[in-house]
């Protein structure tokens, strides 16, 4: 099964999200229960005010009862445009005087001589809000109280509430929406150095294992500590075990040098053809180990040069000539046309001198050894601010798909016979330390090139 | 189905104790077939003269030409009590009731006896004719003052209720038993218009009560009662009756005049109400769009109604020109305002009141 990728935006954000959610609801909850109230309070005034005209249109004739239903009353009540109204006089005696007789609302109406009562009841089957209005009339021929019960259905009541609800609910939503648009924003302004720090990390070189110095949160700093503590551990890790491998170089050369000594003394002409095959076999073998020592030993004194010697104004042409001459050697094929191309004035790098004739001398002998059929040309040149040693020969060249890996630490390239060794691991380990590359280009019209690409000397820098 | 409205019916007359036709001269009913085959009937209880009633229904016809109708005729106090009755207990009664007195339909309405109704034509309906979306005002009829021109002098003739008392109070002996309006005991819209009277000026209805009780006016159950009276020369004038079927007396009769008093003129709007009962409420519903669309209302101005609340008055008839601009046409509003005037206390009282002035007081001790 696949695991659902986690988030921390989406989690957040859905975490806001629910608590908004919940928040608006309970809001909205109260927004309608403010509603109801704030409804039933207006309408109940209008309730309140129909029954007091009533009784105060009571009138005691001649010992009877009597009332006047205003008119005004009812006009009031009407104001409620779509609520029906039911209302039911009683008289002292508990009787109903006039209207609804079947308007019993369950409460005892006597409760309203302390002042008008209000309660919700049904009536008929529908909802209704009931006043009840007392008046004390106290006649010489008559006296007790007589009450008024002033129903009404409460439509424009619930109309009204639901109108305040759903516009306090548009508020809240309207709200709710923009407190998350805000959260969105400021998560991902707040998770934005996350970003910055995976960028920093990505874009570093892979052989730079020195701490990253970014600028982070307080809340990222853990993070980063954990990064560059980590990061620390594996750089000590790689230097031990660089300096295991040049301490086991140095000592694999002395015995190599012993044994490359005895392997030329043999003698192999008493030897049979079966045999001298097998010597010449392991000549080559053991010239070929002293060369991938000689790498090793250059390779680790290449890094160690790196961390602890000052860089000082060299010249890039003189460094490469004596590389070229150091590295082309007396017996080459004389069917190989060698040339060496210096820059008309001098290319001044601030740099490492032995470090460089190092690197340009790896990628002549790479050259030489892999690639070279019939020509080699070592031209040193200026281009803009940068100073450029170009080594091209006329070889099958490296398939572009391989030039990242074969400048890479101990890798080497598959293609071709045996193996690359360190060569462009060392150049290229060389031109970061200078704050160059090594490139390449393409076999096509011209030969196969590689190029060691180190930034001009400037002044002050 | 018309087994079973008859059946209906029976019911509903056993539980009545079969209501007394009181009004004999309303009470009439009618059946229009369908122009093609029927395929629905509609049951119109109305308390609205079927002469008024009937082109409204033939032209309805025309675009419902598969609806029957089946009306009957009430007097407003009936059509209310028998509504009422079948609401009560649950029982049919006509699928749209029609009536004149729109505080009963309105006290209907209250009690719940009413369904609903909402169409693109009751929207257009103005606020004071529609109540609930369930009483409807379909038309616009103003109470006017009819005179018989044979025996009304130009300089008696009164153009408002004052004028009118006046009238009375000078030429007692002239007017006696001349004067002719609603018994308030048997009609409905008679009290309502009385009621309303007393509401929009109490001290000159009061004047004008007793002006009427010294004429010993002529009291009748209905309009058509007392223009006939008029018709026939024993009433010169007719209080409050309304102006559809003052028009359409005048119509017939060129001896009869039309006044709307220029203190106040009531208008009503006769309601309209589809009962809780109601077995065809969309056909109910279709006759109710009917009369409220622009066709209907035109069919009643032409031959109805002759009032309509956007055109102008008829001819020959004497009032102000703009009736509800001038603030002197008052509508009655279709709302729970009317509920007083229902008030059974309010409303014995009030005809007790009537009776006593207009009716028992011996004409010796009417005030003079």
């Amino acid at each position: 099964m696949k695991r659902r990728e986690t988030s921390l935006f989406w989690r957040l954000v859905l975490r806001v999200a629910l608590v908004l959610c919940g928040g608006a609801a309970l809001l909205s909850a109260a927004a309608w229960y403010y509603a109801r109230a704030a409804a039933d309070d207006a309408y109940d005034r209008l309730l309140l005010g129909a029954a007091i005209q009533i009784t105060a249109n009571m009138t005691v004739d001649a010992g009877n009862l009597g009332v006047t239903l205003p008119s005004s009353a009812f006009e009031l009540l009407g104001l409620a445009e779509r609520d029906r109204i039911f209302y039911r006089v009683v008289g002292p005696d508990g009787g109903t005087l006039t209207g609804y007789d079947d308007l019993d609302i369950g409460v005892d109406v006597t409760a309203a001589r302390a002042g008008p009562v209000f309660l919700t009841t049904e009536y008929r089957n529908v909802p209704v809000r009931v006043a009840v209005v007392s008046r004390a009339l106290s006649d010489p021929s008559f006296s007790g109280w007589a009450y008024v019960v002033m129903a009404q259905t409460t439509e424009a009541r619930r109309a009204l509430a639901g109108e305040l609800t759903s516009r306090a609910m548009i508020l809240v939503g309207i709200m709710s929406l923009l407190a998350l648009a805000g959260t969105v924003l400021a998560i991902r302004y707040s998770l934005l150095p996350v970003d910055a720090l995976a960028a920093a990390l990505r874009a570093r070189d892979p052989q730079d294992l020195t701490p990253v110095d970014a600028d982070m949160p307080r809340e990222l700093k853990p993070f980063v500590g954990s990064i560059n503590h980590f990061m620390g551990r594996l750089d000590e890790r790689v230097t031990l075990l660089q300096r295991f491998i040049a301490d086991a170089a140095h000592q694999i050369r002395t015995p190599l040098t012993a044994l490359s000594a005895q392997v030329d003394m043999l003698d192999d002409d008493d030897l049979d053809a079966n045999r001298k095959r097998h010597l010449g076999r392991v000549r080559d073998r053991v010239s070929q180990l002293a060369r991938l020592t000689n790498q090793l030993l250059s390779h680790a004194m290449v890094i160690h040069r790196s961390d602890s010697v000052r860089f000082k104004r060299v010249d890039l042409g003189d460094i490469a000539r004596k590389a070229f001459r150091s590295t082309v050697p007396i017996t080459v094929d004389p069917d190989v046309v060698v040339s060496f191309e210096d820059s008309a004035e001098p290319v001044f790098v601030r740099g490492d001198a032995v470090s460089l004739r190092e690197a340009i001398a790896n990628i002549i002998d790479n050259a030489l050894q892999h690639g070279v059929e019939q020509r080699l040309a070592v031209r040193v040149r200026r281009e803009d601010d940068r100073g450029l040693v170009e080594v091209a020969d006329d070889g099958p060249g490296i398939p572009p798909d391989e030039w990242s890996a074969v400048t890479a630490r101990f890798v080497s390239s598959k293609t071709g016979e045996g193996s690359m060794g360190l060569g462009f691991a060392i150049a290229a380990e060389v031109a970061l330390a200078h704050r160059g590359t090594v490139r390449f280009l393409e076999k096509g019209e011209r030969d196969f090139t590689v190029i060691l690409d180190i930034p001009l000397y400037q002044e002050g820098t | 189905m018309s087994m079973w409205r008859q059946f209906g019916s029976l019911a509903l007359g056993a539980a009545l104790g079969l209501a007394s036709p009181a009004g004999a001269v309303e009470g009439t009913r009618a059946f229009f077939p369908a122009l093609e085959a029927e395929r629905g009937r509609l049951v119109i209880n109305g308390a609205t003269d079927i002469e008024a009633m009937e082109p409204l229904i033939r032209d309805f016809q025309e675009t419902a030409r598969d609806v029957a109708i089946d009306y009957t005729d009430y007097v407003t106090n009936d059509l209310y009590r028998d509504a009422d009755i079948a609401c009560r207990l649950s029982q049919p009664f006509g699928d749209l009731l029609l009536s004149s007195s729109v505080d009963q339909l309105v006290k209907l309405a209250n009690d719940g006896c009413a369904l609903s109704h909402v169409s693109a034509e009751t929207r257009d309906v103005p606020a004071w004719a529609n109540w609930r979306d369930e009483v409807f005002g379909f038309t616009f009829e103003p109470s006017v003052l009819v005179y018989h021109k044979d025996f009304v002098p130009p300089e008696d003739v009164p153009h408002t209720h004052g004028e009118l008392t006046d009238l009375l109070r000078f030429k007692p002996d002239y007017y006696r038993g001349r004067i002719g309006t609603y018994d308030l005991r048997q009609s409905g819209i008679g009290y309502l218009l009385a009621f309303l009277d007393a509401q929009q000026a109490s001290t000159t209805y009061g004047r004008l009560l007793e002006s009427l009780s010294r004429a010993e006016a002529v009291l009748r159950c209905c309009n058509n009662a007392v223009l006939s009276e008029l018709d026939s020369g024993n009433v010169y004038i007719g209080y409050n009756i309304l102006g559809s079927y003052a028009y359409a007396a005048a119509r017939r009769n060129d001896k009869l005049r039309i006044v709307l008093p220029r203190d106040y003129t009531l208008i009503l709007s006769r309601g309209a109400l589809v009962p809780v009962g109601a077995k065809r409420r969309d056909l109910a519903g279709r006759f109710l769009d009917y009369l409220l669309s622009e066709r209907g209302q035109d069919a009643a101005r032409r031959e109805a109604f002759f009032f309509s609340r956007s055109g102008a008055l008829p001819a020959e008839v004497d009032g102000p020109a703009k009736l509800v601009e001038s603030g002197i046409g008052r509508p009655i509003r279709i709302g729970p305002a009317l509920l007083a005037a229902q008030d059974r206390l309010q409303r014995s009282r009030f005809i007790d009141d009537w009776t006593k002035l207009i009716v028992d007081t011996p004409v010796r001790l009417r005030p003079n």
